[in-house]
């Protein structure tokens, strides 16, 4: 059990052999940050027996990113949860990103990685025609709300429509129930992520931050099915 | 047009970790100083255009008990930043900014909601042609230490 992440590149050049390097990437990162791993960097931490300052320099990387991600969210962004390390939130995103880019490093100029609903698109699917990536529909589960055709972008969602799942506010503990979907649109699949997480839990304020940031455009979806978007999104769907 | 694609599970996990808020120190503006009364009990209508040094009612080293209480309001360069606290039984239960920053990072937005810039319909579930889904899979804090039990009863972790 755990993430799910599909690689798909459609160029001429397109290997196995990229998408094993994207893979090795992704598990070695998997291997160091993964708190169900008992010899992970992060659980040996919040173990006690690997000390901050022994840990590698990618771990320090993530902290960093921690903190500015939690100066620009307002601190809805923090590694740490009741005196343990936990940097999932950021983690994710972070990897997804460091795979694309090992994609980039190859030479490919088509292709997608996909972790979980997360996505990080560039080029197109053949024939220069966009990747058409889908925003689920909260509740008919096979439908979708909304295509963005991507070229280059990001595409991050958080939700809560899945059974059981919560966001709350970290300023109050309580749920957040504005709304049951929001989606992020961007250049970076890393700050997409952190937004959507972010703005969902923000509430109704949660739009308006993101129109805020230059080159990000927000879709939320209510519990009542009303979608509300920014004012740059529309240009960017079917 | 040669296509390569393949799958993997990772447990890294999206999971969204939302976190305790803490009030962490602010930089302060070398103009102005804040007021060194940093915890005073609310009165139940605060006189407007009171900043700080109000008085405190809470002999200093004495625990505060229960009710709510108002941080001195804090110059910074991007502007003031006060919170609130609620506190019961010697802990906090609830963290308000009554004031925050219009700051590089934007914060206006955190406190001006911009309905202009918002637009609002009626979704429709379509079964479009498409290539990749976005959507949730597991977000909440309650999923993953589940995840986290099965996984362990399962002794994949």
């Amino acid at each position: 059990m755990g993430m799910p992440i599909t690689v798909d590149v459609r160029d001429d050049a397109a290997t196995t052999e990229s998408i094993d390097a994207v893979f090795a990437e992704l598990r070695a990162i998997d291997e160091l940050f993964s708190p169900f791993k008992e010899t992970s960097v992060v659980s040996r931490i919040n173990s006690g027996t690997l000390a901050l300052s022994d840990a590698p320099a990618l771990l320090a990387d993530v902290l960093g990113l921690c903190r500015r991600y939690g100066a620009l969210t307002h601190g809805y962004f923090d590694p740490w949860h009741d005196g343990r390390l936990d940097p999932s939130g950021l983690v994710k995103g972070w990897a997804l990103a460091r795979g694309a880019a090992i994609l980039d490093r190859l030479g490919h100029l088509n292709y997608f990685v996909d972790g979980a609903g997360d996505v990080r698109t560039r080029g197109s699917s053949g024939d220069g025609r966009a990747w058409r990536v889908g925003i689920r529909h909260p509740v008919e589960r096979d439908k979708v709300a909304r295509v963005v055709l991507a070229h280059a972008l990001a595409v991050a969602t958080s939700g809560t429509y899945e059974k059981g799942a919560h966001i709350y506010d970290p300023h109050t503990g309580r749920p957040v129930t504005d709304y049951v979907s929001f989606t992020v649109v961007g250049p970076d699949i890393l700050t997409a992520d952190v937004f959507a997480t972010a703005a969902f839990a923000m509430g109704r304020e949660g739009l308006a931050f993101v129109a805020e940031q230059d080159g990000y455009e927000a879709f939320a979806i209510t519990p009542d099915l009303e979608g509300i978007s920014t004012s740059g999104f529309d240009a960017l769907c079917a | 047009m040669r296509r390569a694609i393949s799958a993997l599970l990772v447990t890294i996990v999206g999971v969204v970790w939302l976190v305790t808020f803490k009030v962490t120190p602010l930089e302060v503006d070398a103009v102005t100083q804040p007021t060194p009364a940093s915890r005073t009990r609310e009165p139940v209508t605060p006189p407007p255009g009171r900043t700080a040094a109000p008085t405190p009612t809470i002999a200093p080293g004495t625990a505060a008990a229960s009710g709510a209480f108002t941080g001195a309001m804090i110059s910074t360069i991007y502007g003031p930043v006060q919170v609130r606290i609620t506190v019961s039984n010697q802990k906090v239960v609830d963290v308000q900014a009554v004031a925050l920053p219009r700051d590089r990072a934007r914060s206006a937005a955190i406190s001006q909601y911009s309905a202009p810039m918002l637009r609002t319909e009626a979704i429709q579930a379509q079964s479009a042609n498409i290539d990749i889904v976005s959507g949730a899979t597991y977000t909440s804090i309650a999923y993953a230490r589940s995840l986290d039990n099965a996984l362990k009863q399962a002794h994949l972790a």
